[in-house]
C-alpha cells in the first residue's frame, strides 16, 4: 500500500531473520567464542556458568546502547569520542578497537587452520586461502549473497542445543551454575571468565551496530525495531554458549578431558549427536561462522578507522576517495594472516587470548559509550538516566575487575 | 555521490566562492597564523611575563562579517574558569598568549547569542565545506590578526594535521598552513543553540543545487542537520527537502520544531507535501498540520487522506481556478501571480456553482481580448475529468487515450478539486516499480 508501510514491514522481516543484532550475536558464536565456551565447560564443568549469564546481560545492554547511540547522534562511535573527547581519546579508541579486531580476525583464521587441520589440511593452504576469498567477495560486492551462505552454514551450531539434550547433562548443577556466582580465584578461571567477557561483549559488536544505524539511516522510528532486533541477536549468543558450555560440561568435563588442546577434542563435544560425523559438522559451522565474521570485521573497523576523519567511508567509495578505508581493511586482513602463519603458534591458544584482550581494550570503549550515553547535548531526550547509569557503570567495574585480576595473575605469579 | 554531477557543480561552486576575496592567501597572513588546537592548554601570561592561568577556550562571536573576531578567551585560573574580554589580547604567538594590561577582570562566562567555544564546538566537529561539497571533521583552526581584530581566518580539514596533534610539545602547535581551507568555504554549524549565521557560508550554501544541499543534509549528524535547515533560506530548504530520501527525511522533520517543519512543507508542492506527511506517525503529522495556516493544511488534510495508488493521493492541490464570467486579463494576472508554480500552464474555468467547464491554455489567453469574458473561449477538446478515487492505472489509460500534459480530478458535484501532471504519474509509478525492484541499501558494513 504505502511505501513507508512497505518498507517497515521489509525492515522488520530484515531485521527478525539477519538483522546486524543477529549478525553480531551470531559472529559471537564464531571460532573463538565457540573455543572459549567449549574450554569453560570443559575445564569447570558447570560452575562457571554464571560468567555468561553476566556476559549476556552485558551485551544486551551495550549492543542496546550502542544502537541507540547510532540512532540518536547519527555518527560512529570512534567519531563521536573524537568530537567529545578530543584527537588523542579519538585516536586512542581507534587503536584499542584495531588491536581488539586484529585478534579477533586472527582468531577467525585461526578457526579456519584448526578446521582444515581437522582435515588433514596446512594453515599454510587455509589460511591465504581464505584471506584472498574474503577480500575478493567483499571488494567485487557480492558479499551480501555469500553472508546468507555463511550465516546458514554457522547456524549449524544450532546442533549445539540438541547435542546438549542429547548428552544428558546434570541440569541441577547446570543451573545452579547459572545463579550461584562462584569462582575459584587461580589464574585459569580468571583467565577464561575474562575470555567469555571478551567473546560474548566483543569490541567491534559495539562499533558494528553503531555503524550499521548510521549508515543505514535508521532514524528513531526504526530503533524498537533495531532494539529488538539486538535483543533477539543478544540472547541467540547466549542461549548457543549456554547449550555448548552444558555440552562440553556433560561429554568432556566429566570424561575428565578438562583442557582442550586442539580442535578435534572440541568436536568430540558433538559426539553424542552426531557420532562419527561430529568432526565434519563442527568443522563446517567454525568455518561459517569464521567466514561470517572475518567478512564484517575488517569492513566494520576500516568503517570506524574513516569515521576518524570525519567522513565515515564504505564500499562504493573509490581507492582515492577513501585510502583510509582500503588501508585499514587490507593491513587488518594481512597482519591478522601473518600471525596465524607464525610457526608453532598454538590456535587454541590464539583463540582464547584474542578474546581475553578484547576484554582488556573493551574497558576504554565501553567508557567512552558511557560518557556518550550520559552527554544530554548529544543524546538528547535519550540522555541515559540515574538508573542506567548505574547499571552501565556496574558492568564497566566487573569488567574492569576481571582485567585487573587478569593482569595480577599475569604478572605476579 | 554520483561523480561527474558533483564534480561539475564543484567547479562551478569553487569559481563562484572563488570570487570572493580569501585574505588566506595573503603572506602577512600566513605567516602570522596561529593554531587553535596547538593553543588550548598553553599559557596566558601578564605584560611582565607572569602566568595567569592556563587557555581553556576561546570565544569567537559570529555575526555579518566573514571571518568571526575573538570575543574573549576562557583561562584556567587557579582552578576556576574565568572569562577575559577578547579586547585584553596584547600578543598571540603559536606558544602562548600575552595580555595588554596587567589589570584583568576575571568574570565568570555567560554564552551570549551568536557566540560559540572553538574547542568545544568546533573543533573535532562536524563541518560542511562548500567547496568539496562534503562532511568534514575540524582538525584544526586558524587564528591571524586581520582588520583589527584577532580572528578565526581558516580551517584545517586534513587527516595529516589530526596526527600532527597527537604528537607531545611544539610539535603539534606547529602551524601547517598547507592544507588549510578559507573560513569563507566552509559552514560550521555550531554554538550554543546549534546555528551559526555567517552571511558567507549562507550565500556560499544558496548557491548549491537542491539535490547537492540534500545529499549534504543527509550525510550531517543530528543537530548540525537541523542547523543547516535553519540556516538555509526557507524555499531553498524547502525544495532540497523534496530531493530527500522519504525515510531520511522522516528523521530530519522529527528533529525540527513543529513551527519550523510547518513552515517548509508548506513551502512545498502540495503533493509532495502530502506524500511526506502520510508518512509520519499520526501525532507527529498532527502537530505539523495545526502549526500551519488553516489555508494550507486544509487542502493538505484532504490530499493526505487519498490513497496512493489512487488518482487523489499522486494530485497536486495547487489549481488556477476562475469564473467562466471573470475576463482573460484577470486569468492572465493570476497566472503572472502564481509563475513560480508548476501549474502556470492554463487555468480551470468553473460555472457560477464551482463545477468545471474547460482547462484554458496560456497561450489562448494571451491571443485573446483582455476584457473577454472567459466563456468565450470555453471549446472543445475540453479536458478529461477523474474522481478522486480513480485508480492510477486507470489515470495512465486516459493519459494515453487523451495525449493531454494533464488531467483533472473532480468531487462527486463535479467541482475541481486538483490536477495530475504527467511528471506526477511518472513519480507515482517509480514509486510503485521502485518497491518491486529496489531491496534498498548498498553492502556498506
Amino acid at each position: 500500500m504505502n511505501v513507508a508501510t512497505d518498507r517497515k514491514i521489509r525492515l522488520a522481516a530484515f531485521l527478525a531473520v539477519m538483522g546486524p543484532g543477529v549478525i553480531a550475536g551470531l559472529s559471537d558464536d564464531d571460532p573463538a567464542g565457540i573455543t572459549t565456551y567449549s574450554q569453560l565447560g570443559a575445564q569447570f564443568g558447570y560452575r562457571l556458568l554464571w560468567t555468561l549469564v553476566v556476559s549476556t546481560i552485558a551485551l544486551i545492554i551495550f549492543q542496546d546502547l550502542g544502537a541507540r547511540i547510532g540512532v540518536v547522534t547519527r555518527q560512529g562511535l570512534i567519531g563521536l569520542v573524537r568530537q567529545k573527547y578530543g584527537a588523542r581519546a579519538g585516536s586512542f579508541s581507534a587503536v584499542a578497537l584495531i588491536l581488539a579486531n586484529v585478534g579477533t580476525m586472527t582468531a577467525e583464521f585461526a578457526g579456519v587452520a584448526a578446521a582444515g587441520q581437522l582435515f588433514g589440511i596446512s594453515r599454510y593452504i587455509t589460511v591465504p586461502l581464505t584471506a584472498v576469498f574474503i577480500s575478493v567477495l567483499v571488494l567485487r560486492g557480492t558479499f551480501k549473497k555469500a553472508e546468507r551462505i555463511f550465516f546458514l552454514l554457522s547456524a549449524v551450531f544450532i546442533s549445539y542445543v540438541i547435542a546438549g539434550f542429547m548428552s544428558h547433562p546434570h541440569w541441577g548443577a547446570a543451573f545452579k551454575g547459572m545463579a550461584t556466582p562462584s569462582m575459584p580465584f587461580n589464574s585459569s578461571a580468571i583467565n577464561i571468565a575474562t575470555a567469555t567477557l571478551g567473546t560474548t561483549l566483543a569490541p567491534w559488536g559495539l562499533a558494528f551496530i553503531q555503524s550499521y544505524a548510521v549508515d543505514k539511516r535508521l532514524t528513531r522510528a526504526d530503533l524498537k525495531l533495531l532494539r529488538a532486533d539486538v535483543w533477539v541477536g543478544s540472547l541467540l549468543t547466549g542461549i548457543i554458549g549456554f547449550f555448548v558450555i552444558v555440552t562440553c560440561a556433560a561429554t568432556l568435563h566429566s570424561e575428565h578431558i578438562t583442557s582442550i588442546t586442539d580442535a578435534s577434542q572440541a568436536a568430540n563435544a558433538l559426539k553424542p549427536l552426531a557420532g562419527t560425523l561430529a568432526k565434519d559438522i563442527f568443522a563446517i559451522g567454525i568455518i561459517g561462522a569464521a567466514l561470517l565474521a572475518a567478512s564484517i570485521l575488517p569492513l566494520s573497523t576500516a568503517y570506524s578507522v574513516s569515521d576518524l576523519t570525519g567522513s565515515p567511508a564504505a564500499l562504493d567509495d573509490k581507492f582515492n576517495e577513501a585510502p583510509l578505508f582500503y588501508i585499514t581493511f587490507a593491513s587488518i586482513t594481512v597482519v591478522a594472516g601473518a600471525l596465524i602463519m607464525i610457526p608453532g603458534v598454538s590456535l587454541i591458544w590464539i583463540l582464547i587470548s584474542s578474546q581475553v584482550l578484547n576484554a582488556i581494550l573493551l574497558l576504554p570503549l565501553l567508557a567512552y559509550m558511557y560518557g556518550i550515553a550520559r552527554d544530554k547535548k548529544l543524546m538528547g531526550e535519550f540522555v541515559a538516566q540515574r538508573g542506567s547509569r548505574i547499571l552501565y557503570g556496574s558492568i564497566i567495574a566487573l569488567v574492569a575487575i576481571c582485567v585487573l585480576a587478569q593482569f595480577w595473575f599475569m604478572f605476579n605469579l | 555521490m554520483k561523480a561527474t554531477p558533483v564534480e561539475q557543480i564543484n567547479t562551478v561552486a569553487k569559481r563562484l566562492v572563488g570570487r570572493r576575496d580569501r585574505v588566506i592567501g595573503r603572506k602577512s597572513i600566513r605567516e602570522s597564523l596561529v593554531s587553535v588546537a596547538g593553543l588550548i592548554g598553553r599559557p596566558v601570561r601578564d605584560p611582565e611575563g607572569r602566568e595567569i592561568g592556563r587557555l581553556v577556550d576561546i570565544v569567537v562571536r559570529h555575526g555579518e562579517e566573514t571571518y568571526p573576531p575573538v570575543s574573549g578567551l576562557i583561562v584556567k585560573v587557579a582552578n576556576r574558569k574565568s572569562f577575559i574580554n577578547g579586547a585584553r589580547i596584547g600578543k598571540l604567538t603559536p606558544n602562548e598568549i600575552v595580555l595588554s594590561s596587567t589589570k584583568i577582570n576575571l568574570e565568570s562566562f555567560q554564552r551570549r547569542e551568536g557566540e560559540s567555544l572553538l574547542d568545544a564546538d568546533v573543533l573535532d566537529h562536524q563541518i560542511v565545506d562548500v567547496d568539496g561539497l562534503r562532511v568534514v571533521r575540524t582538525s584544526d583552526l586558524y587564528l591571524a590578526p586581520f582588520d583589527k581584530e584577532i580572528r578565526v581566518i581558516g580551517v584545517d580539514i586534513s587527516f595529516m594535521s589530526f596526527l600532527r596533534r597527537l604528537f607531545p610539545g611544539s610539535l603539534a602547535r606547529r602551524p601547517t598552513p598547507e592544507h588549510i581551507i578559507d573560513w569563507a568555504a566552509v559552514a560550521s554549524l555550531t554554538d550554543a543553540n546549534g546555528v551559526v549565521r555567517t552571511a558567507s557560508t549562507r550565500s556560499a550554501l544558496s548557491q548549491l543545487r537542491p539535490a547537492d544541499l540534500a545529499d549534504l543534509i543527509e550525510d550531517l549528524a543530528g543537530r548540525e542537520q537541523g542547523a543547516l535547515i535553519e540556516m538555509l533560506d526557507p524555499d531553498l530548504a524547502a525544495d532540497a527537502l523534496e530531493e530527500m530520501e522519504d525515510d531520511e527525511l522522516e528523521g530530519l522533520l522529527r528533529g525540527l520544531s513543529s513551527e519550523r517543519a510547518a513552515e517548509l512543507i508548506s513551502r512545498m508542492e502540495p503533493d509532495e507535501a502530502a506524500e511526506v506527511l502520510r508518512d509520519l506517525t499520526d501525532e507527529h503529522r498532527e502537530s505539523i498540520l495545526s502549526a500551519m495556516q488553516t489555508t494550507v493544511a486544509k487542502p493538505l488534510r484532504q490530499l493526505i487522506s487519498f490513497d496512493e495508488e489512487l488518482a487523489g493521493g499522486i494530485m497536486t492541490s495547487h489549481l488556477l481556478v476562475v469564473k467562466e464570467s471573470d475576463t482573460v486579463e484577470t486569468a492572465i494576472t493570476l497566472l503572472v501571480d502564481n509563475r513560480e508554480r508548476d501549474s502556470s500552464d492554463g487555468v480551470v474555468v468553473v460555472d457560477s456553482r464551482g463545477k468545471l467547464l474547460d482547462h484554458i491554455q496560456t497561450v489562448e489567453l494571451l491571443a485573446a481580448n483582455p476584457q473577454d469574458p472567459l466563456e468565450l473561449l470555453i471549446k472543445a477538446p475540453f479536458p478529461t475529468a477523474v474522481a478522486a478515487d480513480t485508480p492510477i492505472d486507470t489515470v495512465v489509460e486516459e493519459f494515453q487515450n487523451n495525449r493531454g500534459s494533464s488531467i483533472i480530478v473532480v468531487d462527486e458535484k463535479q467541482k475541481p478539486i486538483g490536477r495530475i501532471l504527467a511528471d506526477d504519474l511518472v513519480d507515482a509509478l517509480s514509486n510503485k516499480s521502485s518497491h518491486i525492484f529496489s531491496q534498498g541499501g548498498g553492502t556498506r558494513a
